[in-house]
């Protein structure tokens, strides 16, 4: 049959046509912003570059240095894995607990939803900072209140080294609304027969919430669990408003992302950013799939 | 990889029958803590405002949340604050967020639209190309891109941060459009090359129309993630008649430091506020664009 043969052969033709054609927007996006700046940045990170002449060639002497002599990469890592480990778990935990008590048939349901949404959706801007930065300065909100309350004279939690960090996580925590959203909509798949069930047997609440609630949740803990680590790696923005860019006081909030772009834009340090920038892409990495890995011991999938 | 991340897709329904299953006692409990945690979360944000009406003296001795004497005293100071008056830099904004909102749409659309409905060689390969990408942190790709962007002399204008989004760079609308795409019925499509149209036609006339949730949810997030970014205008813009109105309010902390907080809150206020509207309005949108797809923010 040569005229379907020539029909089908022209079908796919034109498909080919009309494919590339609506793909090419992100195709080109794809190789010019995407492909050739990952190869560039990976060339980039072995080199010697400011900006001003020809990158010069030094093999993994940029890693070697971020390994073995990089006092301030040890202090961005440290600060970085705190504020990770400490932000990420406790956003979670109440954003569960609140989800769990917004899922009691409560009327206002959907004020209480929306109005716990909202810090997560201005939180990250630059004007939240700065309030940040009132309420835990020394004389700010939170002393203001501390002091008519009890009578405590608080110190600037955002100039004490050891307390400047401590705000941000609470910055992060406060944020919580969209993982809580989540949450409840993974509570309300739950179907509600389970529980009447469990009730039945005598399942007291706290038992039911361990024994049904949270088992049938973990798929959803750990994809909250994921998105928000990722994104607790790369939190810039806070950090750098409330401490002025420096990362400071003596370098308590230096997040790995602020160090990068020092070393990047006010030092030029090209070469050795793009070596710490691989680190950092390499770290999410690993943690990803070690969180995969650990998922077939702890997530439930019913299928 | 999101296959990999099985993000759970989530029907909200629209009522969940737990009513009556909680006693009085752990009901009255539940509105106890929920109302208690509101307070906690909007106390800052609702003494930010009253604080954006107060004379400057009052700031730093009042932790109400109603200002005695209400000015606009602090509003005057802010929006003149700066060497270019923040209209402008709202401006900017503005102009910077409606253009990635554009570029966003359309290209992100037009990928989504090939990899679900046209057949053509390579089709699985760039898709998984594209998966991949959805996951890569931008710091892989930020300093060749700036340099680049060097090269062509478009620093220190809004090239940068909108010719991209016309190039569909944000992997993660073109996920969320081939989402929704993939559960338009086929015989749509079907019916429409029947009656003689060519993909274009079928694009523009089935798929868009069709398509007005994901289009919005696009939409509305993508404006608001624009107006608040903060790391590509700080790397790219560098004339402060340029700036957008985050960075604007950037400077302005280190020009009005601890002296003026009166207009630093109110300058706070005011660049919240468009992102508080559309929050307002697009309430179940955004919402539902979470639940569904599990955005992060």
């Amino acid at each position: 049959m040569p005229a379907a043969a020539a029909a089908s052969a022209r079908a796919v033709q034109r498909d080919d046509l009309a494919g590339y054609g609506f793909l090419l927007p992100w195709l080109l996006g794809f190789l010019l912003l995407t492909l050739g700046p990952v190869a560039a940045s990976f060339y980039l990170s072995l080199t010697d570059y400011s900006g001003l002449s020809a990158p010069n060639w030094v093999g993994i002497e940029n890693y070697r240095r971020i390994a073995t002599d990089d006092p301030r990469f040890v202090t961005a890592m440290t600060v970085t894995f705190t504020f990770v480990l400490l932000s990420v778990p406790l956003k979670l935990l109440f954003a569960l607990g609140v989800a769990v008590a917004l899922n009691k048939g409560l009327a206002g349901l959907s004020f209480f939803r929306a109005v716990f949404y909202l810090p997560s959706l201005i939180g990250g801007s630059v004007a939240i900072a700065v309030l940040w930065r009132q309420v835990f300065a020394g004389d700010g909100l939170l002393n203001q209140a501390l002091n008519a309350l009890f009578g405590y004279e608080g110190p600037s939690w955002i100039a004490n080294p050891s307390t400047s960090l401590y705000t941000l996580v609470l910055l992060a925590v406060w944020q919580f609304g969209s993982s809580m959203i989540i949450f409840l909509a993974g509570l309300r798949q739950i179907p509600q027969d389970i529980y009447e069930a469990a009730s039945i047997d005598g399942a007291q609440p706290v038992r039911q919430f361990f024994k049904i609630t949270l088992p049938l949740l973990t798929p959803v803990i750990f994809f909250n669990a994921v998105i928000q680590t990722i994104d607790a790696f790369k939190a810039f923005t806070s950090a750098f408003v409330i401490s002025d860019g420096t990362g400071g006081p003596i370098d308590s909030t230096l997040f790995y992302t602020l160090y990068l772009y020092q070393e990047a834009f006010t030092n030029f340090r090209f070469g050795y950013a793009s070596a710490l920038a691989w680190i950092l892409v390499l770290i999410i990495a690993v943690f990803t799939a070690l969180s995969f890995l650990s998922a077939r011991y702890w997530v439930h999938y019913d299928d | 990889m999101t296959e990999v991340v099985r993000a759970p897709v989530l029907a909200v329904p629209a009522a969940a029958s737990r009513a009556g299953t909680a006693s009085p006692w752990r009901r009255a409990f539940a509105y106890a803590l929920l109302i208690a945690v509101t307070f906690v979360l909007l106390y800052p944000l609702l003494w930010m405002v009253a604080s954006s009406l107060r004379p400057d003296s009052e700031i730093f001795h009042s932790t109400s949340l109603i200002p005695q004497a209400p000015t606009l005293d602090a509003y005057r100071r802010g929006w003149n604050g700066l060497s270019v008056g923040f209209g402008q830099l709202f401006l900017n904004s503005l102009l910077i967020s409606v253009l990635v909102v554009l570029g966003n749409v359309m290209s992100c659309a037009m990928a989504a639209y090939a990899f679900t409905r046209l057949r053509f060689r390579g089709r699985g390969f760039w898709f998984a190309m594209m998966l991949g990408t959805l996951m890569l942190p931008q710091h892989a790709v930020l300093i060749p891109q700036y340099i680049m962007f060097l090269k062509l002399g478009w620093v220190n204008t809004i090239l940068p941060l909108t010719i991209p989004k016309f190039l569909a760079v944000d992997a993660f609308f073109v996920f969320l459009m081939v989402q929704f795409f993939r559960s338009i019925p086929r015989e749509l499509d079907e019916a429409a090359v029947m009656d003689g149209c060519g993909p274009l036609r079928i694009f523009l006339k089935v798929i868009l129309p069709l398509s007005t949730p994901v289009l919005a949810t696009a939409t509305v997030f993508s404006f608001i993630w624009t107006w608040d970014d903060f790391f590509a205008p700080l790397i790219y813009l560098n004339d402060i008649e340029k700036y957008t109105a985050q960075l604007g309010l950037r400077t302005f902390v280190d020009s009005a430091g601890q002296s003026d907080w009166g207009a630093l809150f109110a300058m706070s206020t005011l660049t919240v506020l468009p992102i508080f509207i559309l929050f307002l309005v697009f309430q179940r949108l955004l919402i539902e664009g979470i639940a569904t797809t599990g955005m992060k923010r």
